[in-house]
């Protein structure tokens, strides 16, 4: 795999053209030219291959990648250009898995542009986001209605326009949200929340209901919207990345990592092999404290209080390895462009490598106990059934994905830090209901701590390097390419997580977008909830358990 | 004689009110030890509701008199029952209210009105709590009816307090439909007191919710009644359970000595019931709410055999 092209390659200095040393180069263009044919002049982005396609062309290239390619699409983009060139930029990015590389068709419009949805339905929702946020209008959309925003937002403008100031305060526009209406004999409607019995975050679920069975569900989120995005564009670098750490409190560490990888391939910087490992144990501790969190809190939210409590204690042991390796519970500082921001000590690393096999060996014996409860089975099995169809159609990411055998995982496909020698190979299951989505999470903690375990030990044998410093406490000020474009894909827990982040002619960021998998995971939570009962939907959620915040930034 | 009749009367109808909140407390106690937690104290109700009592209530605007008048009223009836069973003493007879069928029958009014009080404000999960109430209610009767009609015909009375009196001298034989019968009457109390698995008392989501759904309208002073006439219930079943189906050590006479053991062999027994229960919510898993029937099915099925049995 990176042989082809190493993750170590620098593409410095100025726009487009690359000054890659030939083969790369080369074969990063006929690359471009395979997928992408008559595509005028290929513009190398570090890892990420730009090329503008006119308006007719776009839909059918899209589906042609998507399709004969079978290229995944990682997310569709707008950028307010117009004082630069006078255009809007529409960017859709795709993945080349195997090359370590992104392939990004773009076109220019000024208004309105083609809508993928009718052939490729993953898009709907990006499309949708960039009308309500750029007021791009995406032509044969079959529902545009806005997204995140919401009635009370006023129309007609929209805050991620460049003459949208950061903190300009619109009027009320006191509109009226028409949720979809079910007619019948009692049928009758159940609104819930936005504000919920416990301490959860706010989304609003409207069921239709006959009886106890749920004839309709939709979610309506967008309660937790900070201007996230146009944040990015006015913050200073370090705050940028502490703003990445908290779109989503629960995934600190992955979405600053992806926005590192971003940020580094945009300047070109390299990490130590040390970093690397580093990166690894903190993002499997962080999928592993928040598995166990959510197994222990499927089981509670089944009513089976032994399996709750146990696994609470469990994710706790990791909230404190957290804590004593870096000093946060959350892993927040740990994520530093080209580093790491933090150096865990010697002692606290042989620590953390030494409290593996206890953790698992309790995990597991929990676990033994659990999986033979009959009553919790009978809870878990055949509920929130999703179809592999739904989820391939809505671009379902991560667990939700792995449950239906989708077996899509960043850290295969588009690996980073040291998952390219630690061999991870993604775990699936088949049933697609809330037992199959209990399972990923189980046998992805034991996958954990077996890559814990691995890079722990090389973090260990290193003794010699940690004296050697991987963070620059130094403000940071890294010279970004200009007019340029760069992602990074990290597996959260949850799933992949992209940031786009683009720079402007001055070299400075302009631009980020952040998708985080619940984005697209959350159309889908819908339709696994149809046909269940409604007692069961609390539990059905929990399997999801997807992020408010990081879906309405 | 009067006055030691008088004295008891005072305590019988005081006993449920003043002791429920501290079985629910020690129910809830004991369920944290269980999961590995501290717990607060078995008191712990007793400071809520004390601190409900003292607060302002909010009502909706759309709630009737029903709303308003329900709290008073299944306080008033789980009064009238904690009085109408066997307590203390057997020497206690009340004649007035103390059949099963009356008593049942008023266990069936409060929940009745409580139904009544979750459809009235309005809100969507009080409809669905109603509906899910009257569900369970409905066929948790056929097993509590029938399993005390065993103990009515193999006691050959049907004052429950009377009943408590003789099923100590039942023949051995006739033990296996009082055993029966105890089973589909334990069944049917987990599903009139709302546990599991038929309610998690314990949940915050509102979409699984029976009883909670039912007063999730309800705050303060109201709040606090609806909150004791749901302890009152649940010693008022674990007392039936326990002096019921197990009379040993409940008093014959009215004197002070015999009383006071009864009320201390009547403490240990409920408080072991409460532990029962408190294992069997941190060991299984609530039931899907299409599964309730199966087991309030089950209870139905076990009563009538024992009613065969015994007649």
């Amino acid at each position: 795999m990176d042989d082809v092209v190493s993750h170590t390659e620098v593409t410095p200095g100025e726009t487009g053209a690359g000054t890659n040393a030939g083969d790369g180069l080369l074969q990063r263009q006929s690359l471009a030219r395979k997928y992408a044919t008559e595509a005028g002049k290929v513009e190398m982005h570090g890892r990420l291959l730009a090329f503008q396609v006119s308006e007719d062309e776009i839909v059918e290239l899209c589906d042609g990648l998507y399709r004969q390619h079978q290229l995944p699409l990682k997310i569709i983009t707008a950028f307010d250009e117009r004082h630069e060139s006078g255009f809007f930029r529409i960017m859709y990015i795709f993945g080349l898995p195997d090359e370590e590389a992104f392939l990004a068709p773009y076109i220019l419009v000024e208004a309105a542009f083609p809508s993928l949805t009718p052939k490729l339905h993953e898009a709907s929702i990006y499309e949708r986001k960039i009308k309500s946020f750029f007021g791009l209008e995406p032509r044969g959309h079959p529902n545009p209605r806005p997204l995140i925003l919401h009635e009370n937002w006023p129309k007609g403008i929209f805050p991620l326009r460049k003459d949208f100031d950061w903190n300009t305060r619109p009027a009320e526009a006191r509109g009226v949200f028409q949720f979809r209406k079910l007619g019948g004999e009692g049928i009758y409607e159940i609104p819930v929340g936005p504000v919920h019995a416990g301490i959860i975050e706010p989304g609003h679920f409207r069921f239709s209901v006959a009886g106890e069975e749920i004839l309709l569900l939709e979610p309506r989120l967008g309660y937790s919207h900070k201007g996230s995005e146009k944040l990015f564009e006015t913050l200073a670098l370090p705050d940028k990345l502490k703003l990445a750490e908290r779109i989503s409190g629960d995934s600190s560490f992955s979405h600053a990592l992806a926005f590192c990888l971003a940020l580094e391939d945009l300047c070109g910087a390299t990490v130590p092999e040390r970093v690397d490992y580093l990166r690894v144990v903190f993002c499997e501790l962080e999928r592993l404290a928040n598995h166990l969190g959510d197994i222990g809190a499927i089981m509670t939210d089944a009513g089976y209080n032994f399996g709750g409590a146990a696994c609470g204690r469990l994710r706790e042991t990791v909230m404190r390895m957290n804590e004593a390796l870096t000093g946060s519970r959350f892993l927040r500082g740990a994520a530093w462009p080209g580093g790491s921001g933090i150096n865990p000590a010697a002692e606290s690393i042989r620590d953390a490598r030494a409290a593996i096999a206890p953790l698992e060996t309790d995990f597991s014996e929990v676990m033994t106990v659990a999986e033979q409860s009959g009553s919790l089975m009978s809870r878990l099995k055949n509920a929130g059934i999703l179809s592999p169809a739904i989820a391939r159609d809505h671009g379902v990411r991560g667990i939700a994905a792995k449950a239906v055998g989708l077996g899509a995982d960043a850290r295969a496909d588009h690996p980073y830090a040291a998952y390219r020698k630690l061999k991870v190979n993604a775990v699936t299951e088949k049933q697609g209901d809330v037992f199959a989505r209990f399972r990923v999470r189980i046998r992805e903690v034991h996958q954990s701590a077996e890559l814990l375990r691995k890079a722990l030990d090389f973090l260990v044998g290193d003794e010699k390097a940690q004296d050697k410093p991987c963070a620059d406490a130094s403000p940071l000020a890294p010279a970004f390419r200009k007019n340029s474009f760069a992602a990074g894909v990290v597996e959260g827990w949850r799933g992949a997580i992209v940031y786009l982040v683009a720079t402007d002619s001055h070299g400075a960021i302009s631009r980020v977008d952040v998708r985080d998998p619940s984005f697209l995971n959350w159309t889908a939570l819908g339709y696994a909830g149809q046909e269940n009962m409604v007692p069961d939907f609390p539990l059905i959620n929990k399997s999801f358990n997807l992020s408010y915040s990081g879906n309405d930034l | 004689m009067t006055a030691a009749r008088l004295t008891l009367w005072i305590v019988q109808i005081m006993l449920v009110p003043l002791l429920s909140p501290f079985f629910i407390g020690f129910t809830r106690r004991i369920k944290a030890r269980l999961q590995n937690r501290a717990g607060a104290t078995s008191f712990q109700p007793y400071r809520d509701m004390w601190k409900l009592l003292h607060k302002d209530e909010v009502i909706s605007e759309d709630a009737s008199w029903l709303f308003r008048a329900a709290p008073y009223l299944i306080f008033a009836t789980t009064l009238v029952i904690g009085a109408s069973i066997p307590m203390l003493s057997t020497a206690l007879t009340n004649s007035f209210t103390g059949d099963f069928l009356v008593v049942v029958y008023l266990v069936a009014l409060g929940t009745f009105f409580l139904a009544l009080a979750g459809i009235d404000a309005g809100g969507g999960f009080g409809g669905f709590g109603s509906s899910r109430e009257m569900l369970v209610a409905a066929l948790a009767e056929g097993g509590l009816v029938l399993s005390l009609l065993t103990l009515a015909l193999a006691s050959r009375t049907t004052n429950l307090i009377a009943i408590a009196g003789n099923i100590g001298s039942v023949p051995l034989a006739g033990y296996a439909p009082v055993a029966l019968a105890f089973i589909s009457f334990f069944i049917a109390m987990l599903a009139e007191t709302s546990r599991y698995p038929f309610d998690n008392p314990a949940t915050h989501l509102e979409l699984t919710m029976i009883h909670e759904a039912m007063i999730l309208e309800y705050s303060g002073k109201r709040l606090a009644l609806m909150e004791w006439a749901a302890a009152n219930k649940y010693l008022i079943f674990l007392a039936l359970g326990a002096n019921l189906f197990f009379p040993r050590g409940i008093a014959g006479t009215l004197e002070a000595g015999p009383v006071m053991l009864a009320l201390l062999v009547l403490l240990l027994k409920v408080g072991l019931f409460s532990a029962v229960i408190a294992v069997i919510e941190s060991s299984i898993a609530k039931l899907r709410i299409f599964r309730l029937p199966d087991l309030l099915f089950t209870s139905f099925v076990l009563s009538v055999i024992a009613l065969g049995l015994v007649s």
